[in-house]
């Protein structure tokens, strides 16, 4: 590419040429978010009636309700582990059998899948309707189905999540090198053994990771799932909270605070401890005395078969505890009947489009918001812009309490201290998205080439003219990706917050199955699958362009 | 050529974490000079450039550049010192997502106060400049162009179009063609070179190559493990003789 030789120089002193650059997509989609972002967040504060006066007052309410709340009060020691327990056990049920019924969505619905062609679009609207309707809008549907306790809890955890194992895991399937697979079946095997004998060991790590990173979600989701009487200790916050005994209600946040903390921990400990190489791999020369037919036993496949078979009778004993007797699952049976065929047809009304709406704005506002609030303490607590490292320090364990606590519990909160409506749920979904939004750019803006900075140094600029020129540009693409991500998010929590009386659609989705106006709920449902799905799309395009 | 020096090192020394990088250098360049500085890996090559601009600061000895001490400067000071001081880094350090023309106007930020975000945010007159720059390396049809769609050796060629905004009365360049293609090193250190004999600028450029370190620089200074071990016209030198240099290095020190 070094065709032109700097000695041919253009007539450059008479007429430079263009100083100005064209107009770029790129440029127009990203002038088009900034306006849409401040667009939405000023009609939002509009819609609830967000002004510097009201959020004074709510300050005040809220600082008076932690007060009615202090001190906590704990229950006992074998209640408090009884219900952690029933928590863990319905998430691990539910991650479980998501992993277990994902493995085949993936399979089918991945690009490179050779099998019958017609199976494919089925499994990604199933991948797609999973992934959009949130765990708690599942879960009172179950809730109707099975009746009330952790069953019901498990299998909301398990269909949603479904969603999102087979959306990566079919990432993962549609990465791996076709070669290998296209080896395979020229020595005749058929689909499903080259998918479990040349894909699946390629996906397997992938596969751990997409798990174990669900099992985490799934147990912070699970916390809640009590609100709406699916089992777990969100059960006790609930019946606290409708006692209006606060003290107790302050004692069992504080557990799952604690909880969601140890999770945390524990998360970044096995992270390092799986992502760190290991030290010896097995060499190839055979150790002497062995059949040559005989694999043998050694430390390696001593751990994993001992992990294996560890993993499978914790996901069994869990499956028990759910309470699955035959008499129970039969009895669901009439309940599903009633269910599904009162659902067609679905019955759309200009209500439940409004509390859509109402939800939508909620998160797009809270998103906003959140992404400007997160921008600011990300820049405090990245290692590469912060001001006074202790200052991070400091930012950064604040952030990881405030992410412990459960968007519905703020939500419980906001809705005792300022009473129903949106405004409550705007506010629950601010902080969170503040503190997920400020992650996220925490971790990507150390991720930045440091080079660009340091040239820029060595120029002579200003501090915050290297950044302006040497970080900034680099992390638009991060910043828009993560904000929009973080929107995405918010939405889908917006839709569930309801059940806490905090505005949004979710609301309307309790009392339709409350009372058995099921063609109110398919409808509900086809509506927030619709809005998720779309705005993970538009999403994704201005993620694609901006990169 | 030769004029007060632009550049004096006088028994610099510079360790980190217990490891001596450099010891005892001393060197002079004079105005208008084309330094090659050779050396294997490890001589201690980046470290005696980035003393020069105060990126870092000598343990024992001093550094006067253009006149400055940097390690007395304060950092205002400093910062006006930098932007008389061009630098040219082995992997440029170019914003790749950015066009050419935005990071050759990036040259130009110790003149401006605020910071700066897209081409229009620079004053036209310095736009016109920088085209003019980009023209002098071959590059002004490219100024729209993203950096990180340009092929290395026009990286590096927008790198050097930078620091030709900065007005610079030295330039340093650490393995400024160590990343590229034959081709494209002859280009860019074509490209220096010219610059240094047009505008009497001095460079002072580290070289991993022999045979392009005698072919561009008006003078060798090779280092190894940390000491100065040769100084000498490049017009006297042998290939043969420079390679020795890492040969015996590479008994030595390996």
């Amino acid at each position: 590419m070094v065709s032109t030789t700097p000695a041919t120089r253009a007539p450059a002193a008479a007429d430079p040429g263009p100083l100005r650059p064209p107009w770029s997509a790129r440029a127009l989609i990203a002038a088009g978010l900034l306006v849409a972002a401040v667009a939405v967040t000023w009609l939002t504060f509009w819609w609830i009636g967000l002004s510097p006066a009201s959020l004074a007052a709510g300050l005040d309410d809220t600082v008076r309700l932690l007060r009615r709340m202090w001190p906590p009060d704990l229950p006992g020691a074998g209640d408090v582990a009884s219900m952690i327990a029933e928590t863990l056990l319905i998430a691990v049920a539910g991650t479980g059998l998501a992993a277990l019924a994902s493995v085949p969505l993936a399979f089918v619905a991945a690009r490179t899948h050779k099998g019958p062609r017609w199976l494919r679009p089925p499994a990604r609207v199933v991948v797609v309707l999973t992934r959009a309707v949130p765990t708690l809008a599942f879960a009172i549907l179950f809730v109707r189905i099975f009746g009330l306790g952790p069953l019901a809890g498990a299998l909301a955890v398990a269909v949603h999540s479904v969603g999102m194992i087979a959306k990566l895991l079919t990432d993962a399937v549609e990465e791996t090198d076709p070669v290998p697979a296209e080896a395979a079946r020229a020595c005749g095997a058929g689909e499903v053994q080259v998918a479990v004998s040349t894909v699946l060991p390629r996906v397997f790590p992938a596969l751990t990771g997409i798990v174990l990173y669900r099992l985490d979600i799934n147990i912070r989701a699970s916390a809640v799932l009590g609100v709406v009487g699916a089992g777990g200790i969100g059960v006790a916050l609930q019946t606290a909270l409708g006692s209006l005994n606060y003290h107790r209600a302050a004692g069992i946040i504080c557990v799952i605070v604690v909880l969601v903390l140890l999770l945390e921990l524990l998360s970044v400990v096995v992270r390092r401890t799986v992502l760190r190489p290991t030290a010896h791999r097995r060499t190839a020369a055979l150790p002497a005395g062995r059949a040559r037919h005989d694999v043998g036993w050694d430390r390696g496949r001593v751990l994993r078969v001992a992990g294996a078979v560890a993993t499978g009778a914790v996901f069994l004993v869990s499956l028990w505890s759910l309470d699955p007797d035959p008499g129970r699952l039969s009895g669901a049976w009439p309940n599903l009947r009633a269910v599904l065929s009162g659902m067609w047809p679905p019955a759309f009304s200009g209500e439940l489009l409004m509390a859509v709406l109402e939800s939508l704005l909620m998160a797009l506002g809270a998103a906003a918001a959140g992404a400007a609030c997160g921008l600011v303490l990300a820049l405090l607590t990245a290692v590469n812009t912060t001001p006074w490292r202790p200052l991070s320090a400091v930012v950064r364990v604040l952030l990881v309490v405030v992410r412990g606590i459960p968007d519905l519990v703020y939500a419980l909160l906001f809705v005792a201290a300022l009473g129903l409506g949106p405004y409550a749920g705007f506010l629950a979904l601010w902080i969170s998205s503040t503190a997920l939004a400020a992650k996220f750019f925490a971790d990507s803006l150390e991720q930045l080439d440091p080079l660009p900075h340091e040239a820029l140094t060595s120029v002579g600029a200003r501090q915050w003219q290297a950044f302006a020129a040497g970080i900034w540009p680099q992390f638009v693409p991060s910043f828009t990706g993560n904000g929009l991500f973080v929107a995405d998010l918010a939405l889908r929590e917006s839709v569930v917050l309801g059940i806490a009386g905090a505005g949004g659609v979710g609301y309307l989705m309790q009392e339709s199955i409350a009372t058995l106006r099921y063609d109110t709920t398919a409808a509900i449902v086809i509506a927030i699958a619709v809005v998720v799905y779309a705005i993970e799309t538009l999403a994704r395009i201005a993620r694609r362009h901006l990169l | 050529m030769i004029g007060t020096p632009v550049l004096r090192l006088s028994e610099v020394g510079k360790g980190f974490h217990g490891t001596t990088v450099l010891d005892g250098v001393s060197l002079d360049v004079p105005q208008g000079q084309f330094v090659a500085l050779v050396g294997p890996s490890g001589a201690g090559k980046s470290t005696l450039l980035r003393l020069v601009n105060g990126m870092h600061l000598p343990d024992s000895g001093t550094v006067r550049t253009l006149g400055e001490n940097p390690a007395a400067c304060s950092r205002s000071r400093l910062r006006a010192l930098r932007a008389r001081v061009g630098f040219v880094f082995q992997q440029f350090g170019l914003v790749g997502r950015l066009s050419a023309l935005e990071n050759v106007l990036m040259g130009s930020l110790a003149t401006l106060r605020l910071p700066r975000y897209g081409v229009m945010s620079y004053p036209r007159a310095l736009r016109i400049r920088a085209v003019e720059h980009l023209d002098r390396v071959g590059l002004a049809d490219r100024r729209f162009q993203r950096c990180d769609t340009l092929s290395g050796g026009q990286q590096q060629r927008v790198a050097v179009a930078r620091t030709l905004l900065q007005s610079p009365e030295l330039i340093l360049a650490d393995e400024p063609v160590a990343s590229l293609d034959p081709a494209a090193s002859t280009l860019v250190l074509d490209i220096l070179k010219r610059i240094s004999a047009e505008d009497g600028i001095s460079v002072v450029c580290s070289l991993h190559q022999v045979e392009l370190a005698l072919a561009t620089a008006d003078r060798i200074v090779a280092l190894r493990g940390g000491r100065l071990v040769l100084d000498e016209p490049a017009a006297g030198l042998t290939a043969e003789r420079l390679r020795e240099i890492y040969d015996t290095a590479g008994a030595r020190d390996g």
